[in-house]
């Protein structure tokens, strides 16, 4: 029961996949001034999840070493944004834009802790050891 | 955990680039009045090499633009018809570059508080 408990596993890739957008949002952010620079995103977290045949939504694997006992790999890619630049150094980054994807990062980051914390508090309940 | 340190880094060559472009704001502002001096502009780039998307200050640029002719006859270094050559510094563009350097500045310091609040209550987990 305790070997594959299916929640911690997904608020780790949530947390995970907030670490990995603060990380390309640090980017555009050091890289607002630089002259023709594109901005980088990372899919949304529920494009790693999807319900399977009986309607329970999953994590889904993306690589075939995903979900083989170990989905940690499960790591969400940075990609170049389409977004057209209105600057005339042809940079593409919003500081406000990105600001607001950093809350979003924290907030994300936040919810996968808690989480794990109060499922990890369950379990310790579970043992008799408050 | 390495997420956060490539952020970390990437925020704080994001900080040095733009406290060097400050640099150069000062010194140009600095040398407003003296005659013969070029206006200094850096530009900015990502870094290939090293950690991932870092940015850092290119190679100094002069500005290219006509000194401005100032009329002093008095002057030391006027010539005959009583002009001498100043500098290309225009004070609003470099006080404009200067706010723009500021508010980057101040958001990759708060990119840094945040990526640093992340990382220290991840490692929170393991208290208790």
């Amino acid at each position: 029961m305790f070997k594959n408990l299916e929640i911690f596993q997904v608020s780790h890739a949530m947390a995970v996949h907030a670490a990995t957008r603060q990380s390309a949002v640090a980017q555009n952010i050091a890289n607002a001034d630089t002259p023709g620079y594109v901005a980088k995103d990372v899919a949304p977290f529920m494009e790693h999840m999807k319900p399977d045949s009986q309607g329970v939504t999953r994590l889904r694997a993306t690589r075939d070493s995903h979900l083989n006992g170990q989905q940690d790999n499960a790591k969400p890619a940075i990609f170049e944004t389409k977004d057209k630049s209105n600057s005339p150094n042809g940079n593409a980054v919003s500081l406000e834009e990105e600001m607001l994807k950093a809350v979003e990062v924290k907030r994300q980051h936040e919810r996968a802790l808690a989480i794990y914390k109060s499922s990890l508090d369950v379990l310790r309940a579970s043992l008799g050891r408050r | 955990m390495t997420e956060f340190s490539d952020a970390l880094s990437i925020t704080a060559s994001g900080l040095r680039a733009q406290s060097n472009r400050i640099r150069h704001v000062s010194e140009n502002i600095a040398n407003a009045d003296t005659p013969g001096y070029r206006r200094k502009t850096i530009s900015f780039e990502t870094e290939l090499s090293g950690a991932n998307g870092t940015v850092k200050a290119g190679r100094v640029n002069l500005d290219q633009r006509a000194l401005e002719k100032i009329y002093d006859p008095s002057h030391p270094l006027a010539n005959e018809d009583g002009h001498y050559e100043g500098s290309n510094v225009d004070l609003v563009i470099e006080i404009a570059d200067a706010r723009e350097a500021q508010r980057s500045y101040e958001a990759n310091l708060k990119m840094f508080e945040q990526t640093r609040q992340m990382s220290s209550s991840l490692l929170e987990l393991l208290r208790k």
